[in-house]
């Protein structure tokens, strides 16, 4: 047992030195920070995008307008909602319609459960001055004024020259230098690039396309409204546009046969709300909450967590074992201690700087919303509410510390066999298809916690650790959990048999790598 | 004490058809510098790996330190494997002290041995520094020191001498006398004789596998005969009276190193022959020698004598 000690505290110690190390440690938290931070910046740096509008119809530039308006107001809503989540002086997303009593809450649930419709009422009640007085009261007194997105799409004057009222062909030929870069805008004296062209031609009613109607055959540039931009991505303008001409379309084919417009209306806006109820919770409590939906994805998560913990230990035993191995450490090694507790000392020693990482990455997760408070911070904290009171930490710890014995074992024992990394390479690649099959049906199992699938995987010992972790939140049936427990540590115990037995050989063997039959046969020597 | 650290009974060792090493049996005296003698792929390394059972024997038995197995005595037993390593990233005293606490050392103790052998073998500015920095001939230096740190009473070098320059070949040499000194029996591998002839109190060729000689450098010698090479004109008869000759053989070496008309001898002399009597012998005879010559057989002499023609087919094939 001292030599086990002696050799995992060296192993650890190295390990903890290395840089890989920390850069793992690190990676984490950054990439926390960065998501956190970096959203927002790239959300307020979106550059200002100007388009031109030529409207020879006459009818319908007003509607475009509209939609961007409304597009902007959309934005203003969101930020609003955002704004006062953070900023209340009793901040509680579990909220359910049944409890909301304030016209503020009733704003933030329409916006979750419809946001056509709540932006509908937004701009009905008034808007953002209206909000802003309904909600300060509401709001603790160190909040900050509340700053409205910056407009996005802005109209801009047309260059000069352009006969608006030509064919469409030619005021495209025309307008082709800003179209596709070559000379820019200038709005308010600053030059910009043109971002969009809507040019909405003088006879585009009659390609409005009618149910049951016969619909002309369209043209080589459509024959509805046209809309030019060389950015394919960003579709929130088309999209706005389109859904608000329609909705103007549909208007005046309501009036046309003397339907009531705002009857119309008030018949979109009605709905029947669902709850989600959980039988298995207790009576008057069965809604369910956020926090429920987090409890029932958290396994997800842990099935990930423990992949990429498991791919940085299984090979960083690899690669370490490769080390001492052509570098013809092991043979001192060898004379003061047996094989065996070489790889036990390895493996624990391994694991050990494993669960450091693990411990360290919920230790910055921790801070990070300790530090940072805000909206997806308030959901995260809840979210870790719910997973210290739920018993999905020891299933977790449990199922982290069987994976990472059956996997170890097998690399150590490839990596007693190979002199290089590269030669490891080929005997790797059978474990890392083996590997990933959990991750890929990591969502599946989540869907169908208790299914056939589910259910086959959990006995197949080496995805048992994953398949049970993805399973946890569900309760799955006694049998499965005992049954495929006992399957994994038997298997535990067979593969670091077996894998001792190699890794004796192995580790002194130099030249190519075994073939199969020699393999076989190491497996079957008695020392 | 036991009078031998090591036996070694009928011990074989076979890769498949190949046999690394054929029915061995040697003994090691207690105390003694011990010389494993042999040419490149002679089994040394196998026969080393199976004394510290790292390799299981075919057949025979291994009697080490009192027990059948080096496992139960291993932390009474330092090894310095033939091809070294390190690990790169640890300081050169971490490392020392890492290997003398895997041998029962405690860390306090291990450590202020790992500064002392430092200091004692003038690698005391190099104790901080990362094994990667250093020297190859440095670097196995602190692997002797690492495999010797513990005091065991069996010391096991493979090939310590190889990579080393001058110097430091000397500072190995004072370390192994040192060892011995203290009543530790050292085994050391080499293909450099004359190592084995300064340093060794007996020692073990083998070639091929099989044991070829095991003795003291004394023994060693006289299996080659003394050779006095004589050079003249006209006969030698009256010397060959000599009670001291074994025998005579006349060369005839090409015309350059020769004197005209002269004839050359090669005479065979007992062990105990004195060279100067048959020197004296000619005089008293009148013979004029043009060149007498007297060499003792090197250590060097008696291993290519005994493995020459197949460590030369071994080299070539």
């Amino acid at each position: 047992m001292r030599m086990i000690r002696l050799i995992a505290m060296r192993e650890y110690a190295e390990n903890v030195k290395t840089k890989g190390f920390w850069a793992g440690i690190l990676l984490f938290p950054l990439i926390l920070v960065g998501v956190f931070f970096f959203q927002t910046m790239l959300a307020e740096s979106t550059p200002t995008r100007h388009y031109l509008l030529i409207d020879q119809s006459g009818q319908y530039g007003e509607a475009v307008d509209a939609a961007i308006r409304q597009e902007q107001q959309r934005r203003i809503l969101q930020a609003f909602v955002t704004y006062v989540l953070e900023y209340r002086r009793e901040a509680n997303p579990e909220q359910t319609p049944a409890r909301a009593n304030a016209q503020i809450d009733q704003l933030i649930d329409d916006v979750g459960a419809d946001e056509v419709a709540a932006l509908d009422q937004w701009l009905e009640s008034g808007g953002l001055n209206f909000a802003l007085a309904l909600a300060t009261p509401y709001l603790r007194e160190d909040a900050p004024a509340f700053t409205p997105p910056r407009e996005q799409f802005v109209l801009a004057p047309l260059p000069e020259g352009i006969n608006t009222q030509g064919d469409p062909e030619q005021i495209i030929q025309q307008l082709r230098p800003w179209l596709s870069g070559e000379r820019s805008l200038i709005v308010d004296g600053k030059s910009s690039s043109l971002f969009a062209l809507i040019l909405i031609p003088a006879h585009v009613d009659e390609a409005i396309i009618h149910p049951g109607a016969s619909s002309p055959a369209p043209n080589a540039t459509g024959n509805g409204i046209q809309y030019w931009a060389s950015n394919l991505t960003d579709t929130r303008l088309p999209n706005a546009i389109e859904r608000s001409i329609n909705s103007t379309i549909r208007n005046n084919e309501f009036i046309e046969r003397g339907v009531d417009v705002q009857v119309v209306r008030n018949v979109q806006r009605t709905r029947m709300p669902l709850s989600r109820l959980d039988p298995r919770k207790d009576e008057g409590q069965e809604a369910v909450s956020v926090a429920d939906t987090f409890r029932q994805w958290a396994p997800v998560g842990f099935v990930y967590l423990m992949f990429i913990s498991l791919m940085q230990s299984v090979q960083y035993l690899l690669s370490n074992t490769i080390e001492e191995k052509s570098n013809r450490i092991i043979e001192v090694l060898l004379a003061s201690v047996t094989p065996l507790e070489l790889m036990m000392g390895k493996l624990f020693g391994i694991g050990l700087s494993g669960i450091t990482t693990i411990a360290a990455w919920l230790l910055s997760f921790f801070l990070f919303i300790a530090l940072y408070p805000g909206t997806e911070t308030e959901l995260i904290s809840q979210f870790f509410k719910v997973l210290l009171s739920s018993d999905l930490i020891p299933y977790f710890i449990f199922y982290f510390l069987a994976g990472y014995a059956l996997y170890a074992g097998i690399f150590l024992a490839i990596g007693s066999l190979c002199n290089t990394l590269k030669e490891a390479q080929s005997l790797m690649m059978p474990m890392m298809m083996i590997l990933i099959v959990p991750l890929v049906t990591m969502t599946f199992i989540a869907q169908d916690p208790n299914g056939p699938i589910a259910r086959i995987m959990s006995w197949i010992p080496l995805f048992t650790p994953f398949t049970m972790m993805n399973r946890a939140a569900a309760e799955p049936p006694m049998v499965d959990v005992i049954g495929t427990t006992i399957v994994l540590l038997l298997s535990i115990a067979l593969v670091l048999w077996l894998s001792g037995k190699i890794f004796r050989q192995g580790v002194l063997r130099t030249g190519q790598p075994p073939r199969v039959v020699e393999i076989l046969r190491m497996l079957g020597h008695k020392h | 004490m036991q009078e031998h650290v090591l036996e070694l009974n009928g011990v074989s060792k076979h890769y498949g058809k190949f046999t690394a090493v054929d029915n061995i049996s040697f003994a090691i005296p207690t105390g003694s510098i011990y010389g494993f003698l042999g040419p490149n792929g002679a089994g040394k390394t196998t026969t080393i790996r199976m004394i510290l059972d790292i390799l299981k024997p075919d057949t025979g038995s291994i009697n080490i330190l009192g027990e059948s197995c080096a496992l139960n005595v291993r932390h009474r037993i330092g090894y310095l494997p033939e091809e070294k390593g390190l690990y790169k990233k640890m300081r050169v005293w971490a490392i020392i002290s890492y290997f003398a606490t895997l041998k029962g050392m405690d860390k306090k103790t291990a450590k202020s041995r790992a500064f002392e052998l430092l200091e004692r073998y003038g690698l005391k500015d190099y104790a901080e520094a990362k094994v990667e920095s250093l020297s190859k001939g440095m670097g196995q230096k602190v692997q002797v020191l690492s495999a010797v740190a513990h005091r065991p009473e069996l010391v096991i070098l493979d090939e310590p001498f190889s990579g080393l320059d001058p110097v430091n070949q000397e500072v190995l040499e004072q370390l192994i006398q040192d060892m011995a000194k203290e009543g530790q029996t050292v085994i050391f591998s080499t293909h450099i004789m004359q190592h084995a002839e300064r340093l060794c109190d007996r020692m073990l060729l083998i070639a091929k596998g099989q044991k070829i000689f095991d003795g003291t450098l004394a023994d060693a010698h006289s299996i080659i005969p003394r050779l006095v090479t004589l050079e003249c004109q006209g006969d030698i008869s009256a010397v060959m009276k000599s009670t001291d000759i074994l025998g005579a053989i006349e060369r005839f070496p090409d015309g350059a190193s020769r004197t005209a008309g002269s004839r050359h001898w090669e005479l065979q002399i007992k062990e105990q022959a004195d060279p100067q009597q048959i020197l004296q012998c000619c005089f008293e005879n009148n013979i004029a020698l043009t060149r007498f010559d007297y060499t003792q057989p090197s250590l060097h002499d008696v291993f290519v004598h005994l493995v020459g023609s197949e460590a030369r087919e071994h080299s070539l094939r």
